[in-house]
């Protein structure tokens, strides 16, 4: 089974304690003209559970795929090699020639060689749960395939053994009758990871195993994650961009930015005593909701485009705020400081003056704090002017299935009221009610009973003319900013409709009222964004264009849908900011929709728990946040990853 | 009459997006459809067949060196001299033919393409904006007429006309051509409309009308012209299928009236294979252009695949 | 089951619909042609039989009588499946005349949908999963061009060189004039010899529609995560392409199959006529040129209605192969 590969130049097998699992030596993959990941070594060692952090387009999903030589055409790995250091186990799953210690090429083995090794050796979840399962295939036939297809296993046993294996991920033997469109998100992807541990492979990669799923499901997946990781003794890979999930499941972290490793060191140092400055960045964007004293940073700018060619020096240094000559005319390689390793050459500098650890205290970026109370909009909030009110509002919705009508309360008896300069955030799962009551809100939806006013106006009661008259003074913040701006229009012309529908403005008058709009939510200058499409922007200037066009009518209220939740966490900060600014300086009163309680704790003035449709908790924030009494907000908390836990107390 | 009406069978276009497209677009005083369809290598083989078409069909009467419908030339010769292509069986010059037919087939492909399309965004709009009980009896109209077999169903209406000719066959096309390009339509719109941007212009307080057609509507462009050049394809197609049973007015010049005729006369006995041959192969060629400009029109209403 | 009930619903409506379609159109011409009709009935031959003008009013229109009594005469005729005597065909019944053609064509119209079904997903499938590879490129571009030739033309060439110069193949005809139709080997190999002509001029054309749309279907699924996730469980590359990347990708060419039978059917009238094929496309074709307008809308009729019954078996199908459809609500 080994032969060829163990032929290899190089391929002798590291003797001793700590010879690895997996490899990577100097590995760089390229799509097109775009080279993803560039240079990345790391080693990787039996039982290890390491993270690999990285925001979107770092190329930790291409590494990911590289490893696996699962690269979607027309990307290739275009240098450096990943050895496979594993080597068969005994074991009821694995037959075969005796163990060798010797290392194998993944990139240059060949197909054959590498269908056997796969699964049994090193297997994986997918990044979506929703498509990584055939959709036509009973989930018993997707694992009883891989199953045949790489042990004696048949017939009854291997039946036994899939029921096991259900079992082991928390779900019921008899799923696998079904067929994935019959589960939810949340018990895919748990087939999902007992699918990739169906043959006890030595190594697992996890891309982005519990992204797009609720809190609650997500803590859950990872603790059952991390207990077999435990218990099975297999090496995983980490692949994530959720700092606090990767900080607090994983032993060791690797952070990569614009193709490269850039840090690589322990998760318990690395918190305590982060080396890179886009480390220190992204930790600065992460707090404990629950601290005193929140503030979270964010990194300016944005990550460079890997396809421009001809960049020189480090690549980050065009937003960091330590950076020195020497890192724009010289990309700095990994290596060992401190307590991993890191490729930076101020963190390199200030090591070899034994200044290693520079002032921790100072955060890398601009910083947005949230004081224990909040202060700074105003009078207390009881005493501002209510804007908005719900009151004792119902919804129930009816879906008919055949013969058979089910109906869900969607929201129950719910009553707040939103006030001018102040937030309220609405926090829940999905399904909680929290997009029926925006809908109430904007007069999107009628509740069936209750009533939502607006000033004099009853919003609940409102048709045709009057709806539309009403939305100049409720607007809409949306989740996902590039599907909330028109691909076919320029930011300009999606920035002069409202004003022209709801402002009557006109003609000549026009460019400087857009301009201003651009230039009060940071697009500066504004000229050079005019004339531009959603899709030439990044995800932030694309969000600040979306606020800009809530501003245009000059309303009274702003319900903003998940805002942050698409945005890449060193940016986050930036959006949650403009959104605090606009609510201080012009008095908006701002609806917040989240199921994330950092950021709710950082903006809001008032916070909201939704659970089935039902207000289980209410009040300011702090009191909220700091002092739960619901056990359904106290679960949502601890569903929170928090790897500053352990040290901060 | 090889594919449905409004149905032109596409190929993923594999080939990579040339540079920076959207860059030549805002230097070109041409319209940006046409350089955005240029920067497609298939695309541009087909706009260039299709200019050559076009010339040939408006500058017939330069081009062709006989009346097409003159039959005083010697009967089936064979090609050469004053005949390249030599003359039918009644005498007339089967060069000048295919000439002018070029113009019936271009006519019938803009014109019947332009109502089928117009139909088929009339009643897909209908059906995927406005939704309800007009959606639910607008699908039910729209699956009726793709499963009712398009052929028979000209054949039986053209049948029944006291008149013959192009008129006809064009009304004929488009009355029963329209299913497949409304079925695509409406469910593009179904998905655009629940789109973000759809939900924000209604705050940005656009109404109705602006929201089809100055939000949706330009994201459907590629749907629009490949809708467009796929009902053009297969009313020409049509077209030649009906004239070749003898449904048109055997008297115009069209390619489908010289099968016909070439058929009917015996083309085969006199070892005429040009006659037979020419007319089938430019149908071919004129469909071909129209299949490879269909490669480059995703392009059209999206901006991101012009860059890359 | 909800998905089943709704799929027969449907091609119980559309069967009326279409039987309703046949009634509506001769009426909506100018002028009479019920009327004509009778007349010229009645100028040519000796003895007219008042069934033949009988089974003219009930399909082209009553000169008396409320539309709605024609529609309920109408339909009861297509219930009886009293369509009259055909006038061309004097004296056999509309009906007979189907009967005789109707099997040369099912056989005919029947083995070129299957096969080109089956050829063109298979290259499709070929050529997606050696994308942008020769084979590919020449599969795709070779269906550009031949998907845009004329059936007819093709027939026409294929008689011309295959048959006219080569002479390898009968001209024309279903079978040879000096053997009688009858149940014997003799027949059926004559008949498969006559008939390798016309179900070549379909066979060309046929696969491209789904070569097309199970190549791009399958470049798809090829890409969706399912596939990649067959590949990295190391089964083997056979098995992926199988049962991952082309099982889900065939499922719209089945739901395609039911339109194609129509384009397909269309070819046919053609090609029958052409090659003087004793199928329903020449009966069409020879009812067109004899006015013979109850015949020709019998045949319409049965066409649409077999369209219908294969356009519900392709649903049924679909409803067996896509689990999704099966339990959730109809699409």
């Amino acid at each position: 089974m080994t032969e060829r590969a163990s032929l290899e130049p190089g391929a002798v097998s590291p003797e001793g304690a700590g010879s690895p699992l997996l490899s990577v030596e100097n590995l760089s993959v390229s799509y097109a003209a775009t080279r993803a990941v560039r240079d990345v070594s790391f080693q990787l060692h039996d039982g290890e559970f390491v993270g690999l952090l990285g925001e979107s387009g770092s190329g930790k999903t291409t590494l990911g795929n590289a490893l696996l030589r699962l690269l979607p055409p027309p990307g290739r790995i275009s240098e450096g090699r990943v050895m496979w250091w594993g080597s068969a186990r005994t074991g009821e799953a694995r037959e075969g020639p005796e163990p060798h210690r010797a290392g194998r090429d993944l990139t240059t083995i060949g197909q054959e060689d590498l269908r056997r090794l796969r699964w049994r050796e090193m297997s994986t979840v997918f990044q979506s749960s929703m498509n990584s399962l055939n959709p036509v295939l009973t989930i018993e036939t997707q694992f009883r395939d891989v199953i045949e297809e790489h042990t004696a296993m048949r017939g009854a046993p291997a039946r036994q053994r899939i029921g096991q294996l259900l079992e082991m991920v928390m779900l019921d033997p008899s799923y696998m009758r079904f067929y994935p469109h019959e589960l939810s998100g949340g018990m895919k992807q748990r087939v999902a990871l007992a699918l990739a541990l169906a043959l006890r492979p030595r190594f697992v990669l996890l891309d982005e195993p519990t992204t797009g799923l609720d809190v609650i499901v997500q803590r859950s997946i990872l603790d059952n994650v991390r207990a077999l990781q435990r218990e099975q003794g297999f090496a995983v890979l980490l692949i994530s961009h959720d700092l606090g999930t990767v900080m607090e499941v994983s032993d060791r972290v690797m952070v990569m930015y614009a193709g490269k490793i850039v840090e690589d060191q322990r998760a318990s140092t690395m918190i305590a005593e982060p080396m890179h400055p886009y480390t220190r960045g992204l930790l600065g964007a992460y707090a404990d909701p629950r601290a005193r004293e929140v503030e979270i940073a964010y990194i300016p700018g944005r990550p460079p485009d890997l396809s421009r060619p001809g960049q020189r020096g480090c690549l980050f240094a065009p937003r960091c705020q330590e950076a020195i000559d020497v890192c724009r005319a010289e990309e700095p390689v990994l290596s060992a400081m401190g307590q991993g390793e890191a490729a930076c050459h101020v963190a390199e500098a200030a090591y070899a003056a034994g200044d290693g650890r520079r002032d921790q205290s100072a955060r890398a970026g601009e910083v947005f704090t949230a004081p224990a109370g909040r202060t700074d909009r105003g009078p207390r909030v009881e005493r501002r002017q209510e804007v908005l009110a719900v009151a004792g509002v119902h919804k129930r919705y009816r879906s008919r299935r055949g013969l058979k009508v089910t109906e869900v309360d969607a929201v129950q008896d719910v009553s707040f009221v939103l006030r001018a300069g102040t937030v309220t955030a609405l926090v829940g799962q999905s399904g909680s009610g929290k997009t029926t009551l925006a809908r109430m809100v904007t007069g999107v939806e009628r509740p069936d009973t209750g009533s939502v006013t607006f000033g004099e106006l009853r919003v609940d009661r409102l048709r045709g003319r009057g709806l539309k008259a009403y939305r100049r003074h409720v607007q809409l913040v949306f989740q996902d900013p590039f599907a909330a701006l028109n691909p076919a229009h320029t930011i300009g012309y999606t920035l002069s409709r409202p004003l022209i529908n709801h402002q009557d403005v006109t003609g000549a008058a026009l460019r400087p009222a857009i301009e201003e709009l651009l230039e009060r939510v940071g697009l500066s200058p504004a000229s050079t964004y005019i004339e531009k499409y959603p899709h030439q922007l990044s995800g932030g200037q694309q969000q600040r264009v979306v606020v800009a066009r809530a501003l245009a009518p000059d309303p009274e209220i702003i319900v903003a849908d998940e805002p942050i939740s698409m945005l890449d966490v060193s940016i986050r900060a930036e959006i949650l900011e403009l959104l605090d600014t606009l609510v201080r300086e012009r008095g908006i009163a701002m609806l917040y929709i989240t199921h994330d309680l950092l950021s709710a704790r950082v903006l809001a003035d008032e916070v909201l728990v939704l659970h089935n449709g039902k207000l289980v908790e209410s009040g300011a924030t702090l009191e909220v946040i700091r002092g739960a009494r619901d056990a359904y907000t106290r679960q949502l908390l601890d569903a929170i990853p928090n790897p500053f836990a352990t040290r901060r107390g | 009459m090889s594919t449905p009406i409004g149905q032109v069978a596409k190929p993923i276009d594999s080939e990579p997006a040339p540079g920076d497209v959207a860059a030549a677009v805002r230097r070109s005083r041409l319209p940006s459809w046409v350089v955005i369809l240029w920067a497609n290598r298939k695309s541009r083989i087909g706009l260039i067949m299709l200019g050559l078409f076009i010339f040939v069909a408006v500058f017939a009467p330069l081009l062709a060196t006989h009346d097409p419908k003159v039959t005083d030339f010697a009967q089936s010769l064979p090609p050469g001299g004053a005949h390249p292509l030599g003359t039918t069986a009644s005498g007339q010059d089967i060069l000048s033919q295919l000439v002018y037919g070029a113009r019936t087939s271009i006519v019938v492909g803009l014109v019947a393409g332009t109502v089928v399309t117009f139909i088929a965004l009339l009643v897909g709009l209908t059906a995927g904006y406005l939704q309800g009980w007009v959606d639910e009896v607008l699908s039910f109209l729209i699956n009726l007429a793709l499963v009712v077999p398009v052929l028979p169903l000209m054949i039986t209406i053209a049948a029944y006309s006291p008149v013959r000719g192009l008129f006809l066959i064009i009304f004929v096309i488009s009355i029963t051509g329209w299913a497949w390009g409304a079925r695509v339509k409406r469910a593009q719109i179904l998905t655009l409309r629940s789109r973000d941007y759809i939900t924000a212009a209604r705050f940005a307080g656009e109404g109705r009308l602006r929201i089809i057609f100055a939000e949706i509507m330009p994201n459907m462009m590629s749907l629009v012209v490949a809708g467009f050049l796929g009902a053009a394809a297969g009313a020409i197609g049509a077209e030649a299928g009906l004239e070749f049973l003898g449904l048109g007015d055997p008297t115009t010049v069209s390619w489908g009236t010289m099968l016909y005729w070439a058929n009917n006369s015996g083309a085969m006995l006199t070892g005429q294979w040009i006659w037979l041959g020419a007319p089938g192969l430019a149908i071919a060629l004129l469909l071909s252009s129209l299949t490879l400009i269909n490669f480059g029109v995703d392009a059209l209403s999206n901006p991101h695949l012009r860059e890359r | 089951m909800r998905y089943f009930v709704s799929r027969v619903m449907f091609f119980v409506l559309t069967l009326w619909a279409a039987v309703t379609l046949n009634f509506i159109i001769p009426r909506l011409q100018p002028g009479d042609p019920a009327q004509t009709m009778v007349q010229r009935l009645a100028g040519q031959s000796e003895a007219i039989d008042p069934a033949a003008i009988r089974a003219v009013q009930i399909m082209l229109g009553l000169p008396t009588g409320s539309i709605f009594e024609q529609y309920v005469d109408y339909l009861q005729a297509v219930v009886r499946g009293d369509f009259g005597i055909s006038y061309t065909y004097f004296p056999y019944t509309v009906t007979h005349m189907i009967a005789e053609a109707l099997p040369w064509t099912i056989v005919l119209v029947g083995v070129t949908h299957v096969l080109g079904f089956v050829i063109g997903t298979l290259l499709g499938a070929a050529a997606a999963w050696k994308r942008n590879g020769k084979f590919d490129t020449v599969v795709s571009l070779g269906s550009t061009f031949i998907g845009t030739l004329p059936f007819f033309w093709i027939a026409l060439i294929l008689i011309y060189v295959l048959a006219f110069t080569l002479r390898w193949f009968p001209e024309a005809g279903g079978y040879s004039g000096e053997i009688d139709p009858a149940w014997s080997w003799a027949f059926f190999g004559d008949a498969i010899y006559h008939g390798i002509l016309p179900a070549l001029s379909l066979l060309i054309t046929a696969p491209i529609g789904w070569i097309m749309g199970m190549r791009n279907n399958m470049v798809h699924t090829l890409g969706e995560d399912y596939t990649r996730l067959a590949l990295a469980k190391g089964l083997r590359q056979r098995r992926v392409a199988l049962t991952y990347s082309a099982r889900v990708a065939i499922l719209p060419n089945v739901t395609g199959f039911a339109l194609g039978l129509g384009t397909i059917l269309g070819g046919t009238v053609m090609v029958e006529m052409i090659f003087g094929y004793p199928g329903m496309g020449k009966l069409m074709f020879d009812a067109i040129s004899n006015r013979d307008y109850p015949l020709m809308q019998t045949i319409f009729l049965f066409t649409t209605i077999g369209v219908l019954l294969a356009n519900l078996c392709a649903d049924i199908l679909y409803g067996v192969l896509d689990p999704r459809v099966r339990r959730e609500a109809q699409t």
